[in-house]
């Protein structure tokens, strides 16, 4: 395939590093007709005896937090039915009234109902109840966590964001990212599936952040500032060819491949054996 | 209906309270009621500009403190009636105030004023959220630079998620020759990243120091210089009116013969 260009490989990742945990970023997630918002656990329960973890996985504080809720909203918003309830999985974090009417106001804004918030600290139940939530105090919350515990292998649903990624923006998912826009250069994307862009993909990409080598980035224009698969890295080349072609970048017999996504699509998408 | 107008960066020494001052000037000149205000705490200069410095007499802390009345704060500018600024403390951290006290503040000038422009400090933490809080626009500044620009990439993102959602962008120390020669990020290039609609660009020119240093903003210049009159089309165009972009390239000669016919059709 005359046409793939070769990235510049530049070293292996160690095992663990870029491993999307399911509960490190806030996620909205439906189940059941209710939409859950589940916010990252304030104590990171493995980080002591995995610190290579590293930044990542460090709690969130609330400035971050409630960035990334606003985040989430705005990059989604067409999705969403009006009046959806909201149920809000605050976990072991300490959320005060304020916070939680900020979340229910940045809520009503894409005219969704928080409905009731789950928690296993004490304040925050306080707090809810103080606001006029309904509240369900836990101290486990497996079944609305599915993913914390078993079937780490299963991917969640995709992730689907109608924005720019800008900047600064770090955005990590345990599934497929669909962005519908661009990523700037300076932001992030991982995800422990595919990563498409339906516009410049400008910024780091790492697919298959698990380790799953089969996972692919696509995007209309990619101009990455680094490309991830797995466990392999590689820079774009230091000329990049002005191609405003669909890519896709791979994981091929020298490490990552990009092709165009005619070109991908003919060699590989014809032959599933490959 | 009062616009509150955030001028912001990220990136410091870009050109907010260039921007600031020069805006704030030129729309008061065309009779709108302005008040500026220094959210930069303890690196005030916006005063400077103004060459305001020597007439503050109370700061906003001083109002949020009960120590004076809010119009005992305001300094009124000499030359334009219509413009006040209301200067930030210097003495004190950007702590020293929250978005809450912010909000006191602009709610009661809101009634006075048709823009309350804020210079915000660099950087995106306490004094950025702070001067930010209120606002329902913003002009983001930046020079094409990749730093620049990067920053203001993050800030663009941290105002979308705080709905400040309109936006506009200027480009500010502009060498078009540099561009030309290939050496420094073209507007266009800025505008690919930023994808915010553009408000105006100013070109690099000695004459925005020496207008700092003497306390004049250059749109108060008898005969506009380049910068200066890219200032005036920018608050022209802040207030909505079509105001085709300059051609920075273009000879200086070239330019004014150009705008004198314009003046006169
Ligand atoms: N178009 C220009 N041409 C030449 N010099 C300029 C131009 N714009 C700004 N400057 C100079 O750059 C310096 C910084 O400008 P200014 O103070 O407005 O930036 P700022 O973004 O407010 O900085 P800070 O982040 O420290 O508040 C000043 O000395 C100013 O005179
Ligand atoms: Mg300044």
């Amino acid at each position: 395939m005359t046409s793939d260009s070769l990235p510049t490989p530049i070293t292996q990742l160690s095992p663990n590093s870029g491993e999307v945990s399911p509960g490190s970023q806030v996620r909205f997630k439906s189940e059941g007709g209710r939409l859950l918002l589940l916010l990252p656990p304030a104590a990171d329960t493995h980080s002591a005896d995995s610190p290579a973890d590293g930044p990542a996985d460090w709690p969130l504080n609330w400035p971050e937090l409630w960035l990334q809720i606003k985040q989430r909203l705005n990059g989604g918003d067409r999705f969403w039915q009006p009046q959806t309830a909201v149920h809000l999985v605050a976990r072991d974090r300490l959320l005060d009234v304020r916070q939680l009417q900020a979340i229910e106001a940045a809520l009503a804004e894409q005219q969704l109902t928080l409905r009731r918030v789950y928690t296993s600290r004490r304040q925050t139940a306080v707090a809810a109840a103080t606001a006029g939530y309904s509240i369900e105090q836990q101290t486990s919350l497996a079944h609305l966590t599915p993913v914390a515990t078993e079937a780490e292998q299963a991917l969640e649903e995709p992730l689907y964001l109608q924005n720019t990624v800008r900047s600064g923006t770090e955005v990590r998912h345990p599934g497929t990212i669909v962005v519908l826009g661009d990523t700037n250069p300076g932001s992030r994307l991982v995800a422990a599936g595919d990563i498409f862009v339906w516009g410049r993909l400008r910024g780091v990409a790492h697919a298959g952040s698990a380790g799953n080598p089969h996972c692919r980035i696509m995007a209309l224009h990619l101009e990455p500032t680094q490309l991830r698969i797995a466990d392999k890295v590689a820079l774009p080349p230091a000329n990049p060819p002005v191609r405003y072609q669909p890519e896709v970048a791979y994981i091929g017999a020298s490490g990552i491949h990009i092709a165009t996504a005619a070109d991908f699509a003919r060699t590989y998408l014809s032959h599933p054996s490959r | 209906m009062t616009r509150i107008i955030v001028v912001t960066s990220g990136k410091g020494g870009v050109g907010k309270t260039t921007c600031t001052a020069n805006l704030g000037m030129a729309l008061a000149k065309s009779d709108r009621r302005v008040v500026v205000i220094d959210a930069d705490f303890g690196l005030r200069n916006l005063d400077l500009l103004l060459g305001l410095e020597n007439r503050i007499v109370y700061t906003a802390l001083d109002v949020l403190a009960k120590q004076c009345r809010l119009d005992q704060a305001l300094v009124k500018d000499k030359r334009q009636p219509t413009l006040a600024l209301l200067p930030a403390a210097q003495n004190r951290s950007k702590e020293s105030i929250t978005p809450e006290q912010m909000s006191i503040l602009v709610d009661a000038l809101k009634p006075h004023y048709d823009y309350i422009l804020i210079d915000c400090p660099a950087g995106i933490e306490m004094g950025f959220r702070n001067a930010i809080a209120t606002a329902n626009e913003a002009i983001v500044v930046t020079t094409p630079e990749i730093s620049a620009v990067r920053d203001a990439d993050r800030v663009i993102g941290l105002l979308e998620a705080n709905d400040v959602k309109r936006l506009h962008l200027i480009v500010n120390r502009l060498k078009p020759a540099m561009v030309q020669a290939d050496m420094m990020m073209s507007v266009q290039d800025v505008q690919d990243i930023l994808a915010i609609p553009l408000l105006g660009v100013i070109p690099d020119d000695e004459r925005v120091i020496v207008s700092t240093n003497r306390g004049e903003p250059l749109v108060l210049e008898p005969k506009l210089s380049l910068a200066g009159l890219a200032f005036a089309n920018i608050a022209q165009r802040l207030r909505g009116d079509k105001v085709p972009f300059l051609d920075l390239s273009a000879p200086h000669d070239d330019l004014f013969s150009r705008l004198r016919r314009m003046f006169r059709s």
